[in-house]
């Protein structure tokens, strides 16, 4: 025991010999200085905001059905689980129709969500509304089931005002198709 | 997570596909499930062609009234097979076939030949290994021009 007692008496006077308390509070003082900048990062940033959006000056809504729950003007509505742009519900339209002085797109993409209501999966057709400049409220981008480029079909970043007189984008609904079949 | 399973299961009930279905005087030629063919129609085609398939002049061509009569011109078979949008389907070969046969059957029953005879998998697996790309539209361009235009239930 006596050789761990002159191992532990040496190595503290080393450390008491070769540092200051100045330098430990220069340690302390950059850790410090560390932990504040780690939420400027853009990964924290990004995880932060989850889906974007937020702080927009929306009121809530909501359909009033159990079976449909949920803030229609928040990004995690559960129908939007694809979605990439502006939400109608916060532009004057809905989860399903577009505001007025806007056409919807016949051309559309088309994925499936969730219900947390039921825990079955839905066919939604994400329409956008076309014919007036960006809406600019409530964005959103979530990309379940997006495919890059190469799958155009299935790619959301691309313009979908396609079928339609204007091919402005204003903002995107979307619409329940249908419920999809149980898997086997 | 549940999402992830329905593109996966519905690539593997693919494989099952031989099944066979309701198969009544009304059934449709090659098309085992006429609701999983729709679904398929729908996620996977829909969306372009739009429900009633007829499309866009900017987008898609429309396939009401007319698709099946690429059947009655040489070429015409495989052209439908090897377009874009069905070779690179994200569908298995098996389901690939039963909505090609489904959406034939649904959007142009009147130009469907007498003798048709249905996708198979692997038939359809093999034409989609060649799939056509930027010169899909000359290829249609040239089929179309095969068309019998004395045909008068075509709709202009």
């Amino acid at each position: 025991m006596s050789g761990l007692d002159k191992f532990s008496e040496k190595v503290t006077r080393n450390v008491a010999r070769a540092t200051s308390r100045r330098s430990l509070l220069t340690l302390i003082g950059g850790a410090l200085t560390g932990a504040a900048v780690i939420p400027v990062l853009p990964v924290s940033r990004a995880q932060a905001q989850t889906h974007g959006g937020g702080g927009d000056p929306v009121a809530p809504q909501s359909s009033g059905n159990p079976q449909d729950p949920g803030d229609q003007t928040k990004c995690d509505y559960w129908r939007y689980c694809a979605i990439d742009g502006f939400l109608c519900s916060c532009c004057g339209g809905s989860p399903s129709s577009c505001p007025p002085g806007t056409e919807m797109s016949p051309i559309t993409w088309i994925g499936t969500c969730q219900n947390p209501a039921d825990n079955r999966a839905y066919i939604i057709s994400y329409n956008d509304c076309c014919g007036k400049s960006s809406c600019g409220r409530c964005l959103c981008n979530r990309n379940e089931n997006d495919r890059p480029m190469v799958r155009p079909q299935a790619n959301n970043d691309i313009n979908w005002c396609l079928g339609t007189s204007s091919s402005v984008y204003n903002c995107s609904t979307a619409v329940i198709l249908g419920v999809a079949l149980e898997q086997q | 997570m549940k999402w992830l399973a329905v593109p996966a299961l519905m690539l593997a009930t693919g494989a099952a596909v031989a099944t066979p279905g309701p198969a009544g005087p009304d059934a449709m030629p090659g098309v085992a499930n006429p609701v999983r063919a729709r679904q398929h129609w729908i996620l996977q085609c829909q969306g372009c062609h739009r429900a009633d398939a007829t499309g866009t002049p900017q987008t898609a061509p429309t396939m009401a009234g007319f698709v099946a009569r690429f059947l009655q011109v040489p070429g015409g078979r495989e052209y439908l097979a090897r377009v874009p949008g069905v070779a690179t389907a994200a569908l298995s070969d098996a389901d690939l076939a039963e909505v090609v046969n489904w959406s034939l059957a649904r959007f142009d029953p009147a130009h469907l030949p007498a003798d048709f005879k249905p996708y198979t998998a692997a038939e359809i697996g093999g034409l989609r290994s060649k799939p056509l790309r930027a010169e899909a539209s000359a290829m249609r361009a040239r089929l179309v021009a095969e068309f019998d235009e004395t045909d008068v239930t075509t709709p202009k």
